[in-house]
């Protein structure tokens, strides 16, 4: 009576069963996550369990950790300056791959993504080979030179999406009514295509910010990045001081994350 | 004639060399005030003619002139025209008033008299107390005021219209239609506008240029267009058509208005007619056209002229008119014929089709057979 | 971080083909696009382009002890990892690790990505953001989560040693167990993320429709479900393969030095030994994988595909 049971949903046991290993994995997917914030605020001496009380001692601890705030400082200024420099080189190109028609179109936008396939380390590699001889390793300009190329193609890719769904007739209205060129981009172009911007840029300094493989490369002994600290400090130590540095480090890509699904979706920014 | 407020001479586009060109040598003059519609099927270059104008493409060749002044080659933020797209552009991130303003704005207008031009353009399409809107929360027959009343804020030069009304309902496109020819003829502005659909051109144009493949066919009044079609194309096209291949005899004398000709013609099949044609057609076989409508319907045959004599194969029912689909020997001609209480003919029934001579039209080119003969 | 190119979806949109015709001829405009892209290219040029070729070059250089570098033309640092023994076992592992951490990966995202997939709920875009948001914390902070779990005196350990099940602490860091553990839970939202996308053809009416025509739960999963998702699983797959073989972080930290795979000796020859031509040559090792890897997946996905 296989017709019948369409009509009549009865109990079934499966979805729960579903719902429950579905739950399990997310749980599974977040627990490093979780587990990092609980430590952060257990007054255990040394890593481990149970957490014998709850204090905040960690925290307080942070503002005196030299290391932990020279390397925030070198993060914060080199993902800044990388923001603005791959908005400034990403956005210009990616208006030129949508909005302009050429011969290597399709090669050059490829060009653009392709740093996306090289892994970190070959590429970390390459960089300090180069730029040792050049005298940029352990400096900012190597740092910086170093995560353009991984951070680049996120602009793209947000630019382009926002780009490929906006009309161009708003550009063509405006240029009717007597824009030019750079006003257009400016009055019109810019803002339709912000939220791509506004998730590209965010997007490229989150992974400048987090990214340990080149820093660690191109600057371990002479200007450590907040995540080559982090690392250092992890093989080298069990407080969990550095529980307390990476809550403040998920709070920062939290916040990250909030503005992407907010201007334009988190799963439409990364895919 | 005075001097036209837009020429286009020889405008030619070509996409890419080796591509048939997707405007070929196209010339037209607009009358100051004048609507005049861009008509055809897509891909026939109205759109790219109406770009040209505006000056968002570049043409290949030839040369657009307004005011007597050559602008071929202005740039489209020089040219201070004003246009309405098809998806309306509004600027997403403004509202009502700031869409509106943008061209009083790149034109550096002093603010106060951008506010009174931006309320006096918003009055007009009757969406004053719209202003401070965002233009998402509009309906789509009121973005399509927006927008109008953001091209003729500027009082440009020409207004270029691009399939307007494409994107709304069919009983809003009547309204609309009727209220974009009465904002025109008060303002006066020379428009241009991109169409694809006849009855649009024949409502709200002075001229209509139907196009086919990238050349005008035929450019003339809507009562022209539609009364005396120059080519196959054009008959065909606008409103619908019975065509008859007719053997062209002696003219019979007598000449309408417009210096057209009576003749005696022979269609194979049906027998001997009088049709009209322009001058000097004698003698050479023609395409006749005979509008559905003007065909006249009896179900017995009548004492007058000399009917056709044929089957009704098909009967459509539309409340108001009757379309019947007649065969006539190896022929279907379409008629229509007003509906009335009394007994609709049926089908099977026995028709007799007859027309007066002014109502069967002969194309002055001559058939596409003889065409290829020659 | 890494992730695969795929290619923007073109979205429909009005006015546009006109606009891409428009753009085609106009002749002027060549100035201005390059214009726009040259700051780009340069950028990459100077950031990825020359580092990778000088790298490339150096692995032709032959490496002295001591960090000397000579300059010159040989194949001698590719022979040593290809003919030594050991460099072949590192290389072995790093291949199994990808394989393995690709496939546990693969499983453990496929029930959440079909939930996501088949959700009508409200929440669906909170609980898709929350599954892929991790990808935007930091790898070490992960990786070091991790560390506190899976440790010695980690919760894990802690929690059996409490409940009694064991007296003597599982090793479930500094090897390949608690590598792999990390590398699952890390590569997790890389794998969501390309099942979802690759579901498309999957739709709740197709499962109706089956499940109309009388096919049980069983037969509509193995028979609709599944196989409609085998594309997006392989892309997956693949996607998780490719990042693990090259990842370091994580080797490196949950592997405690007592895993070697090819990211880790790249590291070791690098700035420890300062076999700069040796390092080089590894990683070109490392990219051929790459590319090997990313050809069979067009063919693929090719195949797949139609």
């Amino acid at each position: 009576m296989s017709d019948v049971r369409i009509f009549k949903p009865r109990f079934n046991p499966a979805k729960p069963a579903f719902g429950l290993l579905v739950f399990l994995l997310y749980l599974f997917l977040l627990a490093p996550l979780l587990i990092v914030c609980v430590v952060s605020f257990a007054s255990n001496q040394y890593l481990s369990f149970p957490p014998e009380g709850l204090t905040l001692k960690w925290y307080e601890m942070l503002p005196q950790e030299s290391t932990f705030m020279e390397g925030m400082k070198v993060s914060l200024i080199v993902a800044v300056i990388v923001t603005l420099i791959v908005l400034a080189l990403g956005v210009p190109a990616a208006l030129a791959l949508d909005r302009f028609d050429f011969k290597a179109k399709a090669a050059v936008q490829s060009f653009f993504l392709s740093p996306l396939l090289i892994p970190s380390i070959v590429l970390a590699l390459g960089m300090v080979l180069l730029f040792g001889p050049l005298g940029l390793t352990n400096t900012y300009a190597g740092i910086i030179i170093g995560h353009v190329a991984i951070t680049i193609p996120f602009v793209i890719r947000t630019t382009l999406m926002s780009l490929a769904t906006t009309d161009t007739s708003c550009e063509a209205a405006a240029r009717v009514l007597g824009a030019d060129s750079w006003t257009v981009f400016r009055r019109v172009t810019l803002p339709i295509i912000q939220p791509g911007v506004i998730a590209g840029g965010v997007i490229a300094f989150i992974v400048s910010f987090d990214e340990a493989v080149i820093s660690l490369f191109v600057a371990e002994s002479g200007l450590p990045t907040l995540p080559v600290q982090v690392l250092r400090y992890v093989e080298n130590s069990a407080d969990a001081a550095v529980a307390a540095l990476s809550v403040i480090l998920i709070l920062i890509s939290l916040a990250v994350v909030v503005v992407v699904e907010r201007v334009m979706g988190l799963r439409k920014a990364l895919r | 004639m005075t001097e036209p407020k837009l020429s286009i001479v020889d405008l030619t586009k070509r996409y890419a060399a080796g591509l048939e060109p997707a405007v070929d040598r196209l010339n037209m003059e607009v009358e100051e005030g004048h609507l005049v519609a861009l008509l055809g099927p897509s891909g026939c270059g109205k759109t790219t003619t109406l770009r040209m104008v505006a000056g968002l493409m570049d043409p290949t060749a030839g040369s657009i002139v307004v005011d007597g002044k050559e602008i071929t080659h202005t740039p489209v933020n020089k040219r201070g025209m004003g246009m309405v797209f098809q998806s309306y552009a509004l600027f997403p991130h403004m509202n009502v008033e700031q869409n509106v303003a943008f061209g009083l704005e790149m034109r550096q207008t002093p603010k106060s008299e951008q506010k009174a031009r931006v309320a006096a353009a918003l009055d007009m399409v009757q969406l004053g107390h719209l202003g401070k809107r965002q233009t998402k929360e509009l309906s789509g027959g009121q973005q399509q005021r927006i927008a109008l009343a953001r091209a003729l804020v500027v009082e440009p030069t020409l207004l270029l219209l691009d399939e307007p009304l494409s994107n709304l309902d069919a009983k809003l496109r009547e309204t609309m239609r009727t209220e974009i020819r009465s904002i025109q003829q008060r303002t006066r502005a020379t428009t241009l506008f991109v169409t694809h659909d006849q009855d649009e051109a024949l409502d709200m144009a002075d001229r209509i240029a139907v196009m086919n493949g990238g050349l005008i066919e035929q450019f003339g009044s809507p009562t022209d267009v539609y009364e005396r079609p120059r080519t196959h194309f054009v008959a065909n096209f606008i409103g619908q058509a019975n065509f008859l291949t007719a053997r062209v005899g002696a003219e019979t004398g007598g000449a309408s208005l417009a210096g057209e000709s009576y003749y005696k013609v022979d269609v194979e099949g049906l027998g001997q007619f009088g049709a009209v044609g322009a001058a000097g057609l004698s003698g050479s076989t023609h395409e006749m056209v005979i509008r559905p409508h003007r065909l006249t319907v009896a179900l017995r045959p009548g004492a007058d002229q000399t009917p056709v004599a044929g089957t009704i194969e098909r009967v459509s029912y539309t409340g108001d008119a009757l379309a019947v689909a007649v065969r006539v020997g190896d022929q279907q001609l379409q008629a229509q014929l007003l509906t009335s209480s009394g007994d609709l003919p049926r089908t099977g029934d026995a028709a007799y089709l007859s027309w007066a001579p002014e109502d069967a039209y002969l194309l002055p080119a001559t058939t596409s057979a003889e065409r290829l003969a020659a | 971080m890494t992730l695969l190119q795929t290619p923007i979806a073109a979205e429909k949109r009005t006015d546009r083909d006109e606009g891409l015709l428009e753009k085609a001829t106009e002749r002027r405009n060549r100035r201005t696009y390059l214009a726009l892209l040259l700051p780009g290219l340069l950028g990459l040029l100077v950031s990825f382009v020359f580092p990778l070729a000088y790298m490339i070059r150096m692995s032709f250089n032959k490496g002295a002890p001591d960090g000397v570098i000579v300059e010159t033309f040989t194949l001698d640092t590719y022979i040593q990892p290809l003919t030594d023994p050991y460099y072949w076992r590192v290389t072995l592992d790093t291949f199994q690790m990808g394989v393995t951490v690709g496939i546990l990966c693969v499983l453990v995202s496929y029930p959440v990505a079909l939930f996501l997939a088949r959700s009508t709920s409200k929440y669906r875009g909170l609980l898709i953001a929350i599954a892929i948001a991790p990808l935007l914390t930091s790898a070490v902070v992960r990786t070091y989560g991790w560390m506190v779990i899976l440790g010695t005196n980690g919760l894990i350990n802690s929690s059996l040693e409490g409940l009694g099940l064991i007296d003597t602490p599982l090793k479930l860091t500094n090897n390949m167990t608690g590598v792999t553990i990390g590398l699952v839970e890390i590569f997790m939202p890389y794998a969501i993320l390309a099942m979802i996308s690759g579901f498309g053809r999957l739709s709740p009416q197709l499962e109706e429709a089956a499940g109309s025509l009388g096919a049980s739960k069983f037969k509509v999963f193995t028979r609709v479900t599944l196989p409609l998702s085998l594309p997006g699983l392989l892309t997956a797959f693949l996607l998780v393969f490719v990042l693990a073989i090259s990842t370091f972080i994580t080797p490196r930290l949950l592997g405690g030095g007592s895993v070697q795979v090819l990211a880790t000796e790249i590291y070791d020859q690098t700035t420890g030994l300062l076999n700069w031509p040796f390092a080089a040559a590894l990683s070109v090792i490392l990219l051929v994988l790459f590319g090997l890897i990313i050809a069979v997946y067009q063919r693929l996905t090719k195949k797949i595909g139609g």
